[in-house]
């Protein structure tokens, strides 16, 4: 496996992505220059939800998986069951410790019998590569080796046909195109519907260039980090990172998945994955598990208290501004008997240049996700 | 491929496989022992040397035989007597200043202060504390198995663990020759003198006892064979199935847990498994990081050097010391400062073979006569620490082992080396290694040692122990626990 370079790297469509960053706010994710706002992050969140938008998302790490024990490794290390997985299909799953706690959540992709690719929003190379030594598999970094765009919103299909791509897939499966005389693969992995286009780095302006023609006539932006991000939020999704540390200790119990809301992403039949013991000896006994919260007021800070009369029943995670609700939303981590949507919360905001005091407000506790994907609202 | 059923199967016919197989069958299991050799006894059993001459195979002298295996199991009246039961220690230097210690206090009061006086007098004093900290220790092997310490004990044990060996022995002593003595036991389990924390691993050979001495070494009457078939009686007539040449091939586990083993031409199945094999081997028997990844990454991180060499040799006529009169019932330690010690095992540790080697020898014949035929004579010597790996590998240089051995030997029994009619030679790899002792582990609670993370698999060989030592303790120990839980 390749270590990333010890420099920031940019991306396919770094041209590009300079051009059209007006504000010249830049970000690094996994060693990978991005653009933290193109204009206004709002502005860029609202279009990928009502018109289209599209963004870099070349920074995912993506390890390419191959040999005669691929499927069987994968198989352990995941907790859902990629043997049933045909060529050209993909899951979402997380790999656990041995003490079952959340170490890290991605993507499967079969590509053929004993050919994968794993990709995550977090790396996670020492896990991996020693897993794969001993499944007789060569586990390759080829997050360098290709350009990813995403093109999101209700309008992302017509403008891929528009630019000449057939896009009839179904979330979750890929497939390769031979895109007017470039090699591209494109793919619903995304969590907010829409499309990736996956092209070569040489290629990368070129597509750049071909969805943002076709896109214009629907008002196509291209979406920074943090508009990508607030995306997340409102589809209640927690990432490594951002929201939790992800376990680092091979054998640590912390975070579980059911504190992340992540349960989801366990097939409890799956009887081989790692740390399956541990998950099911300890998911009982979690006491918090992660719901959303609407806050009558500004964002909180991550890790505010949240209380239920005088008691502290959790605390908040990401919290944000969501432009398409119009209040603020929080992931936030709470008890189980404070985890049904309507309870009442309180939490005290830190003062800030408009309050210079601290300020009680109320919270209510809704259902995740915040909002449906865009693409659900296609016209 | 036929199939079977049975409560438990105990992998591994040696004294720790033979010690759970008894036990388990002394509670009403159906029990299956599998050894993959041709007979059982492991590292214990005694071989054949040609013209009636019995050697010890691997281990020549016991010094941690568990004495509630002992008494829960009847091995005295299953046929388990001791020749010599607490024999004395002789280290032999080359300016012929000898030091023994033995039983009587005097004697080995006035054996030390021919070397130092000061030693002499701080010999009580430090016998006292450790045998104090050793007898603390040892609650960790009885019934609640956990550390009961006195005042200040807690404070001395954490103080020890962060110590190396040396440095402690060096704040008491300034013989040499004692302290390369003492660090030589200390030795045992593949860790530097120098290396934080070896001092407790003195504590820990000190809180052994055999014949119900505490720190005292014994050698069984017809050698450790002997205690192999004692062991074998027992679980014998408690019922068990013990099998030779039955060498398991994997290990069945589904769903986190233990359903059975496969031999070549036969399926066992049982819901508990107690492996005897080295942690490793055990887990390589399961599919892939069956015990989860973090685990099979722990065990493959294993950096153990170095090991210990077994080196035996029939002569044609009894060795007599030169110079001193010293009984040959002794052990001998041939380790002339601490440092050979700390060079050996850095050597070791590279993989080069140390300038100058350090050995514990037994004459096990002149012990049990027994064991040879008339005017032949047996001389078993454990070399450590010594390199797992040499340059060159272990056939090219196991004679050289033999002469550098023979060598040292002959400076201090003179002309033995022309005396030799057969040599065996065992290495490093040949001997299983065991895996370094965690110092950490060494306080820790027995029950977690035996216990892995696929249920109904036990370790109870020397990967259960802190320090690889002929106790049967982890078999006791694991069997105790894993009925306690199916209970």
């Amino acid at each position: 496996m390749k270590t990333p370079a010890p420099f920031v790297r940019a991306t396919p469509f770094h041209a590009r992505a300079a051009e059209a960053n007006r504000g010249n706010a830049w970000s690094a994710r996994n060693g990978v220059t991005l653009a933290t706002v193109y204009s206004n992050a709002d502005d860029e969140a609202l279009t990928a939800r009502l018109r289209v938008a599209m963004a870099d998302i070349s920074w995912r790490w993506r390890l390419a998986l191959e040999g005669d024990g691929v499927t069987a490794l994968l198989s352990r290390l995941f907790t859902r069951d990629v043997s049933k997985l045909s060529p050209g299909q993909s899951l979402k799953a997380l790999w656990l410790t041995d003490g079952g706690a959340v170490r890290g959540a991605g993507l499967v992709a079969r590509y053929g019998r004993d050919k994968f690719l794993v990709a995550s929003s977090e790396p996670d190379p020492d896990w991996f590569q020693f897993a794969a030594s001993a499944f007789a598999t060569t586990a390759r970094d080829i997050s360098a080796e290709e350009g990813g765009l995403a093109v999101i919103g209700p309008y992302a299909k017509v403008v891929l046909e528009r630019a000449g791509i057939e896009a009839a897939l179904e979330p979750l499966q890929f497939r390769k195109l031979f895109w007017r005389g470039l090699d591209v693969t494109l793919s619903r992995w995304g969590e907010h519907g829409g499309y990736e286009i996956w092209c070569k780095p040489d290629d990368g302006i070129l597509v750049w260039d071909r969805i943002a023609r076709a896109g214009a006539a629907f008002g196509i932006l291209s979406a920074g980090l943090a508009a990508v991000d607030l995306l997340d939020l409102e589809a209640g999704i927690a990432r490594p990172d951002r929201d939790y540390q992800a376990a680092r200790d091979g054998f640590a119990k912390a975070p579980t998945p059911a504190s992340l809301g992540l349960e989801r992403l366990i097939d409890a039949d799956h009887a081989e994955f790692n740390g399956r013991s541990a998950w099911l000896a300890n998911r009982e006994t979690e006491p918090k598990t992660l719901v959303g919260i609407e806050i009558d007021m500004d964002r909180a800070a991550p890790h505010t208290p949240l209380l239920l009369g005088e008691r502290k029943v959790g605390h908040t995670l990401n919290s944000h501004y969501s432009p398409a609700l119009r209040r603020t939303i929080a992931l936030a981590q709470v008890e189980r008997s404070a985890a049904e949507p309507g309870t009442s919360l309180t939490l005290t905001l830190s003062p800030n240049r408009e309050t210079p005091d601290f300020r009680t407000v109320a919270a209510r506790v809704v259902a995740l996700p915040f909002l449906p994907a865009p693409d659900s609202i296609a016209p | 491929m036929s199939g079977s059923t049975c409560d438990a199967i105990v992998i591994g016919g040696g004294i720790s496989g033979l010690a759970a197989a008894a036990y388990l069958a002394r509670s009403r299991k159906r029990v299956v022992l599998l050894e993959a050799a041709d007979t059982l006894g492991g590292l214990c059993r005694n071989a054949p040397l040609g013209d009636g001459i019995q050697i010890p195979f691997a281990a020549h002298a016991l010094y941690a035989l568990d004495q509630r295996v002992v008494k829960d199991l009847r091995l005295t009246r299953h046929g388990l007597k001791f020749a010599a039961r607490d024999m004395p220690l002789a280290v032999l230097r080359s300016d012929g200043k000898h030091l023994v210690l033995s039983s009587n206090a005097r004697d080995t009061a006035r054996s030390i202060a021919l070397q130092s006086q000061s030693d002499a007098e701080a010999w009580p004093r430090f016998r006292g504390e450790l045998f104090a900290l050793a007898r603390a220790m040892r609650s960790l092997w009885w019934d609640d198995q956990a550390l009961r310490l006195g005042l200040g004990q807690q404070t001395a044990l954490e103080r020890l663990s962060r110590t190396g060996a040396s440095a402690w022995l060096d704040t008491w002593f300034e013989s040499d020759v004692l302290k390369a003595a003492l660090l030589f036991d200390a030795a045992a389990q593949a860790l530097s003198p120098n290396e934080p924390g070896s001092a407790l691993s003195l504590v820990w050979r000190a809180a052994q006892e055999i014949c119900g001495l505490q720190g005292a070494v014994a050698f069984p009457l017809g050698g450790p064979g002997t205690l192999v078939d004692a062991l074998a009686l027992a679980a014998r007539q408690a019922g068990a199935d013990l099998r030779t040449r039955a060498k398991v091939a994997r290990l069945i586990v589904a769903n986190d847990g233990i359903s059975g083993v496969e031999l070549d031409n036969e399926t066992i199945s049982a819901p508990l498994v107690f492996s005897t094999l080295p942690a490793t081997e055990t887990f390589a028997l399961a599919p892939a990081a069956a015990a989860g990844f973090a685990h099979a990454r722990d065990l493959a991180a294993d950096r153990t050097r170095t090991g210990e060499a077994k080196v035996t040799f029939a002569l044609s006529e009894l060795p007599t010391p030169g110079g001193v009169a010293l009984s040959l019932g002794s052990r001998f330690i041939f380790a002339e400062r601490p440092e050979t010690l700390a060079y050996a095992y850095r050597a070791s540790a590279l993989g080069h073979f140390p300038d100058e080697i350090a050995f514990e020898m037994i004459l096990p014949s002149a012990i049990d006569p027994s064991l040879a035929p008339a005017g032949r004579h047996i001389v078993s010597a454990l070399v450590r620490p010594i390199p797992l790996a040499p340059d060159g590998g272990w056939p090219q240089r196991k004679a050289e082992l033999a002469a550098r051995v023979a060598g040292v030997l002959d400076r201090h029994f003179p002309s033995l080396s022309q005396k030799i009619v057969a040599a065996e030679i065992l290495t490093p790899d040949e001997l299983s290694p065991s895996r370094r002792a965690d110092v950490t582990r060494m306080l820790s609670h027995w029950g977690e040692r035996t216990q892995t993370p696929i249920a109904g698999l036990m370790l109870c060989g020397a990967s259960a122990e802190p320090v690889a030592a002929v106790s049967g303790r982890a078999a006791r120990l694991a069997v105790a626990k894993a009925l306690e839980r199916k209970r």
